[in-house]
């Protein structure tokens, strides 16, 4: 069902503060890295090796990009029921359990407002006449799911690339950690990131950064182990007579969220979690706040 | 409210649950035996007007024993020919040497030795070789004008080293090796001991580290008596020369891009440091040459060197930067300065390039001379050697490397160097119009493999 690429994928390795080193690499279109304390710099590379082969692997087999997905099969059904394997019916599942708590709001079929949303800095703002008929084409409840197949209605998307990031993240912490549990290792994937245990010294030491006022971070978080993750619209919106549009869309109505916080950061003992906080956080808009606060996880919201 | 809060809180948990819970890592052995890593390369030099050919292969094995303890060691095989010059400066006649294994200028005489070339001639049997010996008869002419170079020269050299190193504490690491070297004419033990402390959670590295070597010099055809007349063929036995060096080292991360490194070596060399090839021409006031007029060099017995290290990694995004600078004196007053920059720019999924410059000068030894006067005093010290003259030399070449496998790479690195000395500005008549100190031009060709099982 996987594939995977046979050339093998490059991992450079840096040098950073406090003995670390960093194992540099690309997967899932953003830049990762897994940070290894107490190891030489040979060691860094091979005891993070693992764990980018496994963000290849969660991204060859979740992808909508690329054709021989499983993802891109199960949206080429057309209607038709396609079978998935345990890893991906688990993905699914979860991805309900976050429709229900977001009360509608984080719902992985709400990809194809893409093709009435683009944004890239202009004033290029849909009008309802173009958004109002993508809105058939969404809502999670229309699929239909057993435990072992999906059938995606034709006309839909199911993108799971809200979640994989995360999920790799876990996945590859875990691998590390089992090989290895005395090294301490920061598994960070595009800003998305968890710890199994402080470097010798001190904790980690994280930059929450502000997109509009790179390079120096906002907040610096010292973490000893536990995942945190980000979610923001800084980078993406449209800009019309004035008026901010946002890149985060709620899939009920097709038109941004109000009010959504620049960034939220959350802080929990899986990244998974963390993210699925921080993404549902910003859909709730003027609301992030007092979601957050029905759950254990610190938080952070920048506005 | 609260109730409805934390119910959230569980489906959340549970929902994580789920996800993770169920889809733990794979099953891997709990005791992955590490890897043992592998590099090998192979190089080609060769310098331009078929002075010096040089192949080297080398591999390079390191096993780590646990975390914190490893073994490495290292072979290197290499076989040079073609000859670097032999001290004595181009004329304006055709002038003729002797090959050091020859004891006679004279190719008839009965001793000559008419197989054996140069040093390292009579191990290279089987061997494979580079060279194509154009040397007959112990003998070898130079036409008029051009700098004299023995082409006999060729040899094979093996050398073999071992390092072990452990953790004596998380903090401190120590370092041992052992080295041998083996030439026809020449070989070479050396023993080294490093340790490094970290401080400030590892953001500074210091290290101390001394290395004792000792060498013996079996000179092809005998050592030559310093100063001695070229044709008179004074040759003594063996001789030794010892190595003492200490290295003190500073790293220092100075920010999350920035890794600085400094080092300061202290080395002092006694013994025999003569080249046992290298002559001085000897000419008359108007600077003619009389066939046959060389003396041996002389060097002092002692050299002290301090050099001086500043290494700079930095990460660029992009690419990753290295930048050093080494600054050389000794008390021959030779001082030199090296400029290096490295600069590696990953390419995807294709690998990286390097591109590397590398700029040198140096200022001549006290001691050196194109030539001699002849009927000057034979003491003090003098060599002609071009190594020990003021030249400057740039290296440019680009590396490619290629990921192989899981944590392999391939690389292949061409570099050209070009090396620019200057002859005296005042040359007595005899000399004029000679190029004492012809550039040096050289290219180099390496390929690399590195795997690791």
């Amino acid at each position: 069902m996987t594939t995977q690429s046979s050339i093998a994928r490059p991992i450079e390795v840096a040098p950073r503060p406090s003995g670390v080193f960093a194992a540099r690499f690309l997967a899932m279109g953003c830049p990762c890295e897994v940070l290894v304390a107490g190891a030489d710099e040979a060691l860094a590379a091979r005891h993070a090796r693992p764990a980018a082969e496994e963000a290849w692997r969660i991204e060859a087999k979740f992808s909508r990009y690329r054709e021989d997905s499983v993802v891109a099969a199960i949206n080429a059904g057309a209607g038709m029921a396609v079978a998935i394997d345990g890893e991906t019916a688990r993905l699914i599942e979860y991805a309900a359990q976050c429709f229900d708590l977001s009360g509608g709001l984080f719902d992985i079929t709400s990809g194809v407002l893409r093709r009435a949303w683009k944004f890239d800095g202009s004033d290029r703002v849909p009008t309802p006449a173009q958004i109002e008929p993508l809105l058939a084409h969404i809502g999670f409840p229309r699929l239909v799911r057993s435990a072992d197949a999906i059938a995606v209605p034709e006309g839909m998307q199911v993108d799971l690339g809200g979640l994989a990031k995360e999920y790799a993240v876990d996945r590859a912490l875990a691998i590390l950690d089992e090989a290895r549990p005395d090294l301490p290792v920061l598994v960070n994937f595009g800003g998305d990131l968890r710890a199994n245990r402080p470097p010798a010294h001190a904790p980690w030491q994280v930059g929450v950064e502000d997109a509009r006022s790179l390079p120096e971070p906002w907040m610096v978080v010292e973490l000893t182990k536990g995942a945190l993750a980000t979610s923001g619209d800084a980078h993406r919106f449209l800009l019309k007579d004035g008026v901010r549009y946002g890149h985060v869309l709620d899939p009920r109505t097709g038109w941004p969220v109000a009010g959504a916080p620049r960034s939220v950061t959350v802080a929990a003992s899986t990244c998974i979690e963390a993210g699925t906080l921080s993404t549902i956080a910003l859909l709730r808009g003027a609301g992030a706040e007092e979601f957050l606060a029905g759950f254990s996880a610190r938080s952070w919201c920048l506005r | 409210m609260q109730l409805i809060e934390t119910g959230r809180q569980r489906q959340l948990s549970l929902a994580v649950l789920g996800l993770l819970g169920a889809a733990g890592a794979p099953v891997r052995a709990a005791d992955d035996p590490l890897p043992t890593q592998f590099d090998s390369g192979l190089l080609y030099y060769q310098e331009g007007d078929s002075r010096v050919k040089d192949l080297e292969a080398v591999i390079n094995v390191r096993q780590p024993l646990a975390a914190d303890r490893a073994w490495s060691g290292r072979i290197l095989l290499d076989s040079v020919c073609g000859g670097s010059p032999n001290g004595a400066i181009p004329s304006h006649n055709q002038q003729t040497f002797a090959t050091p294994s020859s004891t006679s200028l004279t190719p008839t005489t009965a001793v000559v030795q008419t197989t054996t070339s140069a040093s390292g001639g009579g191990g290279g049997g089987g061997s494979i070789s580079l060279c194509n010996n154009p040397v007959v008869g112990g003998v070898y002419t130079v036409a008029p004008g051009q700098l004299p170079i023995d082409q006999s020269f060729h040899d094979q050299r093996i050398a073999v080293s071992g390092g072990y190193e452990t953790a004596l504490a998380s903090d401190t690491k120590l370092g041992l090796g052992a080295a041998y070297s083996h030439e026809f004419d020449f070989a070479s033990t050396s023993l080294n001991a490093s340790i490094a402390q970290d401080f400030d959670a590892h953001n500074t590295t210091l290290s101390l580290g001394v290395n004792v070597e000792g060498d013996d010099v079996h000179a092809v055809g005998g050592t030559p008596v310093p100063w001695s007349q070229y044709n008179l063929f004074e040759k003594g036995g063996s001789q030794r020369k010892r190595v003492h060096d200490l290295l003190l080292g500073l790293t220092q991360v100075m920010n999350r891009r920035w890794l600085a490194q400094w080092n300061v070596s202290l080395e002092r060399a006694s013994g025999y440091l003569n080249d046992p090839y290298k002559i001085v021409t000897e000419v008359d006031a108007q600077g003619n040459d009389a066939a046959g007029a060389y003396v041996y060099e002389n060097r002092p017995g002692t050299r002290n060197r301090t050099v001086f290290y500043w290494d700079n990694k930095v990460d660029l995004d992009y690419a990753v930067a290295q930048l050093s600078w080494r600054h050389q004196t000794d008390s021959w007053h030779i001082r030199s300065d090296t400029l290096d920059l490295h600069l590696r720019v990953p390419l995807g999924e294709a690998g990286y390039i390097e591109p590397h410059w590398r700029g040198y000068r140096q200022s001549a030894a006290d001691f050196f001379h194109f030539f001699l006067f002849q009927g000057s005093p034979a003491s003090g010290f003098a060599s002609a050697d071009p190594r020990l003259a003021a030249f400057t030399g740039r290296t440019v070449g680009l590396k490619y490397g290629l990921p192989m496998g899981k944590s392999g790479e391939f690389s292949v690195r061409v570099e050209r160097y070009v090396q620019h000395g200057s002859s005296p500005a005042n040359v007595p008549v005899g000399l004029q119009g000679l190029d004492l100190l012809p550039d040096l031009r050289a290219s180099i060709v390496q390929a690399g493999l590195r795997f690791e099982f």
